[in-house]
């Protein structure tokens, strides 16, 4: 197709036109963080308490309990997840119980955040006795993470070639051998590919928390999973909320943090799949 | 599928490691279906106690919740009709948006274009709805009163305009994919038959991929009913329903996020509400995501034949 005839296509034109609105609307939003963020970037934003006053405030407590949370989600979903998957996929006999216990997971992975902080809260922070804490938190962040985990990863262990397995097998392998020597290995890139992508929403979320009682005035940093619940998302609602100018600055500076924290986590995540990928090739 | 059911196949366990393996991973299986079960079970429990109290009857045809009142009532229309505005309004603006671009990437953009546009949606899929609903508020909402000067600080619009570029790297990663499944021949076919491309697009490859691309709005619109942040922070939580698109509202997320259930003794009316609006919710958008999911195996099946 030569650019004329493409240019002259009404459709595409259309097409064209709404792509790059799309990439503008993002242009903008990036803009309005940056812009908006301006008065608070200086260092010591990252590691200040919150404040009643705007001037000197910052988000070290909030971006201790973010990265808490994602220790604590990482920790308990993956294990269960990738647990999970690999069960299904490699051990579980075809039974119905087993298919409807998958099928159940994938269809979990439409369900609103918010309704996990509000089973959460009835759950963890109350009938286990946990209280609005981080680790009630990291629980139910989990919980929302869990059905993409599972999902991802069984998609990435049913992309391994059944040759593989076979030869394994046929050299005498056992199936954990086959498993943990073959099977994980070959899957890992896209796992942690599936995972990453769970990880973005579920570090990102402020909904569940917000239901499971975050607090957004603290005056130290957590230390522990006890600690009263804090995170970047839910100190970005807090102050977005306050309708002074001075603290839709923090917002927006919560905003950028909590960015680069996700990107950070992104970048992290795509140079060990590109070490993986090499290492297997 | 797998060598399961090979026989033989693992049957020799030598070490340590092989015979716990199974085991231990049939616990993590239990352990995620479990928790899930159990997450499920306390909702419908309060929920169940909820309805004890309150006529469902009651619930869903009265049009007045006013939960913290002196007299509390509780009928949910409101709170559903406004989280249908919203998801329509967000599908207004989303989906067209996204299924243009995903047309545009898959058909016309050269491969520079391609991959910068690419790059910017899957951007978007990764910024957090709160940092979504800063941006509504702090930039839209008064983008748009300077436009309309009678635009209320709390606005349907406003989280219309957002929640829909929200669901727009949705809406085009799926319904790209649904492009891509169509066989490139029929491209072929239609331009040497004479058919401009616009013609080619618009007549046989987007009804070719039909199937998939309802799927992927459905999916998309599921992601909007549940959307929280965006909507909490730029339509408020006004009682009153309103067809003004520049006044605001409370949809069931919003009501479920700021009633502060954290603050409601367990066993109260108010509490029990919550779970009550988180069952209707989830009513809600698993019936839109059933219906994308349905789509999507139907369209597999289909292109298997």
């Amino acid at each position: 197709m030569t650019a004329p005839a493409r240019r002259r296509d009404p459709l595409g034109m259309a097409c064209g036109a709404a792509a790059f609105a799309v990439a503008a609307a993002f242009a903008v939003l990036v803009a309005f963080l940056a812009v908006e963020a301006r008065p608070v970037a200086n260092p010591g934003f990252l590691l200040e308490m919150p404040s009643r006053m705007a001037d000197g405030a910052g988000v070290g407590p909030a971006l201790a309990g973010t990265l808490w949370l994602a220790l604590l989600t990482a920790g308990l979903a993956v294990p269960v997840g990738v647990g999970t998957a690999v069960y299904l996929e490699e051990y579980a006999p075809r039974t119905r119980l087993a298919a409807l216990v998958g099928s159940a997971l994938a269809s979990l992975a439409g369900t609103p955040p918010v309704v996990y902080g509000v089973a959460g809260l009835a759950l963890f922070v109350r009938g286990l006795g946990m209280g609005p804490s981080l680790l009630a938190g990291g629980c139910t962040l989990a919980a929302l993470a869990l059905p993409t985990v599972v999902v991802a990863s069984r998609a990435a262990i049913r992309s391994v070639p059944q040759g593989v397995r076979l030869a394994a097998y046929g050299l005498g392998a056992t199936r954990w051998q086959v498993v943990r020597g073959e099977v994980l290995p070959a899957a890992a890139p896209g796992m942690l590919a599936g995972v990453c992508l769970a990880f973005t929403r579920t570090v990102g979320a402020a909904a569940p928390l917000l239901v499971l009682g975050a607090v957004s005035f603290m005056t130290f940093a957590p230390r522990g999973p006890a600690d009263p619940l804090t995170s970047l998302p839910t100190q970005i609602f807090a102050w977005t909320k306050r309708s002074e100018q001075d603290f839709a600055a923090l917002a927006a500076g919560a905003g950028v943090a909590l960015l680069l924290v996700l990107l950070a986590m992104n970048l992290a995540v795509l140079a060990v799949r590109r070490r993986m990928e090499d290492a297997s090739r | 599928m797998t060598v399961a059911r090979l026989p033989g196949a693992g049957a020799a366990s030598h070490g340590l490691a092989d015979r716990l393996a199974g085991p231990v991973l049939l616990a993590c299986t239990v352990a995620a279906a479990g928790t899930l079960v159990a997450l499920a079970g306390v909702l419908g429990v309060e929920a169940g106690r909820f309805f004890a109290q309150v006529s469902p009857v009651r619930f869903f045809t009265e049009a007045d919740w006013t939960p913290f009142a002196e007299e509390p009532r509780f009928g949910v229309l409101p709170l559903l009709a406004a989280t249908a505005q919203i998801t329509a309004g967000a599908g207004v603006f989303g989906v067209p948006a996204g299924l243009m671009t995903a047309v545009y990437l898959e058909h016309y953009a050269g491969a520079r274009t391609e991959r910068a546009l690419t790059a910017v949606t899957a951007l978007l899929a990764g910024v957090p709805t709160v940092v979504y609903g800063c941006f509504a508020l702090d930039f839209v909402t008064p983008a748009l009163r300077s436009l309309w000067p009678g635009t209320e600080a709390f606005n349907a619009l406003s989280a219309c305009l957002v929640v829909g570029l929200m669901i727009v790297p949705t809406v085009v990663l799926l319904s790209r994919a649904a492009l891509k499944s169509v066989p490139a021949q029929l491209m072929e076919a239609g331009l040497a038959l004479g058919a401009s491309r616009g013609r080619v697009v618009a007549r046989v490859l987007v009804p070719a991929a039909l199937g998939g691309i309802v799927a992927a709005v459905f999916l998309a619109l599921a992601r909007a009913v549940g959307e929280t942040m965006i909507v909490t922070l730029a339509a408020g939580n006004q009682a009153q329903p309103t067809w003004s698109p520049l006044e605001g509202l409370r949809t069931l997320t919003a009501f479920i996020a700021q009633s502060g259930p954290g603050g409601a003794p367990s066993g109260s009316l108010q509490y029990g509400a919550v779970f009550a609006a988180s069952a209707v919710l989830l009513a809600f958008s698993w019936g839109l995501h059933a219906a994308g999911m349905f789509l999507v195996s139907r369209r597999r099946r289909g292109g298997a034949r």
